[in-house]
């Protein structure tokens, strides 16, 4: 059945396992360092403890950056969900050519670099006195989750069946009672999936929030970053740690709930 | 039967996209509780016609009338049309229930009436208890069924029916198409029917009407299409039939004087309405007509022959070198290389214009 020869096969194997290590064992190794003792991060553990994770919690500004991150992640959800959705939709409505340009013009933020976008609404934000807001990181980071909710949403819609809509106009129902029964139900995969990588994307930004962020709106990736440039200690690891499980619990939904590959049958 | 719903009387309609002509001018008027076809090739108008019946389409120009009321430029949702599409546009996220009750649902109907009339609609259909069914565990049939369960349930004024039978196998549609012709007998509701299957048509329908190239041909029933067509187009596409070029040489109260190359030798035969001199026509001459070992019939050889059960279809190659299908009943045998004589049944025979 297989014809490939032993030797490429267990070479093939060995690169693809190498692979895998790179891209994984850096993410576990972040959390026994977390739990070490001592006062630097190393590997492994001199012995274990809880201490960094007593620090973490008891340390009045790390908790506040954890919250402005929270924050900042659901309004930049919020925009991004309604906005996305929106664009998603509407792109639907047009024809081809429309569709397609504007698409482009929407998908934008996933290759303009994120340094030109978070430098540009800086500027700007100090025009409108936006400056070290809650709103004005939100807004930047809602920028760069637009593309992706529009892109979850649209393609759950391309499994709405045009013909469910002319189905219900025809038994008597409105424009909002079909988007409420229809559309809403079909695509609610899809805007899940665009909600959890909007606030992702927003939870671990930290280029536009270096930017825009003042002492008291420091989100946790800018305080990790000061902390590991002056410090170095594992209370880092700590809060790298929490942003893991974060980051595995909102997969885990998209992976239960989120858009799957599966064709519909009409 | 007791009519019901209104007639629907289409008045000079017409649809273009861009220079594609999808509708010519058109006029059908389907009388109450009547059960018309539109039948026609893939192309020919006819789901343009149904869509500007639904509202789904708005035609450029002319009117839409129910029964004394215009309803043009009437949205779909506010005409009271029960719709059952090709692919039947369940909504997959709803069980049988949900699907049947959503047009009453959206005319703010309360839980419990709907609950009986979505009840009595699923036995109209014989699939009672099926309510808290998913959609995707029925087969093809029950889903079609629940497609039309959910258009009538509405008691619409005008049922519309796009290819309903398209995806269902052939054993399958003839049962639904006897069930579908039962539920009409017994309700009477005004029918606009979609196919491109003839035989579909003629078991159905009150009267067909014929489409081609963005027009109607002939409106008629089953009868009058079959034995009076309009032109080659209508006699080609209702039944089998063999079409021969003829000549016309005179003419004169609907009755032609023509030649037929073919069959060597002048004719007189019924005229359709279209058929001038000097006119390009055809002769009609429908299988079961043909006569074969007819005493100084046509000379020819059955070059191939075809059973279909209880019927046997021959084909004749005549002297000309023209082919035409003669069909009898399978009792007696015919022999393939045979030499015959072809004749026919002279009252049968049509000239009409080709198109």
């Amino acid at each position: 059945m297989n014809s490939t020869p032993l030797l490429v096969r267990v070479a093939i194997n060995c690169l693809a396992a190498i692979t895998l290590g790179f891209l994984v064992l850096p993410i576990l190794a972040v959390i026994p360092a977390s739990f070490n003792a001592a006062s630097f991060i190393t590997l492994p553990p001199a012995s274990v403890s809880l201490r960094w994770y007593r620090s973490f919690l008891l340390d009045g500004e790390w908790m506040m950056t954890l919250i402005n991150s929270a924050a900042v992640a659901s309004l930049t959800t919020a925009i991004a969900l309604l906005l996305g959705t929106s664009a998603a939709l509407g792109l639907q409505q047009l024809g081809e050519r429309a569709s397609f340009v504007l698409k482009g013009a929407f998908l934008a933020p996933l290759v303009v670099p994120v340094i030109v976008t978070a430098i540009a609404l800086y500027r700007s934000m100090i025009d409108i006195a936006m400056t070290g807001t809650i709103w004005a990181i939100a807004i930047g980071h809602a920028i760069l989750a637009l593309p992706l909710v529009i892109i979850m949403v649209g393609v759950s819609l391309r499994a709405v069946d045009p013909t469910w809509h002319l189905a219900a106009a025809g038994l008597g129902a409105g424009r909002w009672m079909i988007f409420r029964t229809i559309t809403l139900p079909n695509i609610l995969p899809g805007i899940i999936g665009g909600a959890v990588f909007a606030a992702m994307t927003s939870f671990d930004e930290v280029v536009i929030a270096v930017f825009l962020a003042g002492y008291e709106t420091k989100t946790l990736p800018v305080k990790m970053w000061e902390v590991i440039r002056i410090e170095f200690t594992p209370v880092a690891a700590v809060a790298a740690t929490f942003m893991i499980l974060l980051a595995m619990s909102l997969f885990l939904v998209v992976r239960t709930v989120g858009p799957r590959d599966v064709e519909r049958p009409s | 039967m007791k009519a019901r719903g209104v007639g629907v009387r289409l008045v000079g309609i017409s649809k273009s996209y861009g220079s594609v002509v999808a509708l010519q001018p058109t006029d059908l008027a389907v009388e109450a509780g009547e059960f018309l076809t539109l039948l026609g090739p893939s192309g020919s108008g006819k789901t343009t016609m149904l869509n500007s019946i639904a509202g789904y389409v708005e035609p450029d120009r002319g009117s839409i009338l129910f029964g004394g009321t215009d309803v043009t430029t009437m949205p779909a949702r506010s005409r009271n049309v029960g719709m059952v599409f090709q692919n039947y546009a369940l909504f997959p996220h709803f069980d049988v229930f949900a699907n049947v009750g959503y047009g009453l649902r959206a005319r703010g109907v309360g839980k419990s009436e709907i609950a009986r009339r979505v009840a009595a609609a699923l036995a109209l259909v014989q699939l009672d208890g099926y309510g808290d069914r998913k959609i995707q565990q029925l087969s093809g049939g029950q889903q079609q069924r629940v497609a039309l369960a959910r258009a009538l349930v509405i008691e619409p004024d005008v049922l519309l029916m796009d290819e309903p039978l398209g995806a269902l196998d052939r054993q399958l549609r003839k049962t639904v198409q006897l069930e579908l012709r039962r539920l009409h007998e017994l309700h009477g509701r005004t029918t606009v029917y979609v196919t491109h299957d003839q035989e579909e048509a003629l078991i159905l329908s009150d009267r067909v009407a014929v489409m081609h190239e963005a027009r109607i041909v002939q409106v008629g029933t089953a009868a009058e299409l079959y034995t009076a067509p309009v032109d080659a187009f209508v006699a080609g596409f209702i039944g089998e039939s063999n079409l021969l070029p003829v000549r016309v040489l005179a003419l004169s109260a609907g009755v032609a004087r023509i030649e037929v190359p073919d069959l060597a030798r002048d004719l007189e035969v019924m005229a359709s309405p279209d058929v001038a001199i000097g006119r390009p026509a055809r002769l009609l001459l429908r299988p079961e007509h043909v006569v074969l070992d007819a005493a100084g019939g046509v000379p020819g050889s059955i070059d191939e022959i075809v059973y279909l059960g209880e019927i046997i279809s021959a084909r004749i190659t005549l002297a000309s070198g023209a082919q035409i299908w003669a069909r009898r009943l399978a009792n007696s045998p015919l022999e393939r290389g045979a030499s015959i004589r072809v004749g026919w049944a002279a009252q049968h025979l049509r000239v009409v214009a080709e198109r």
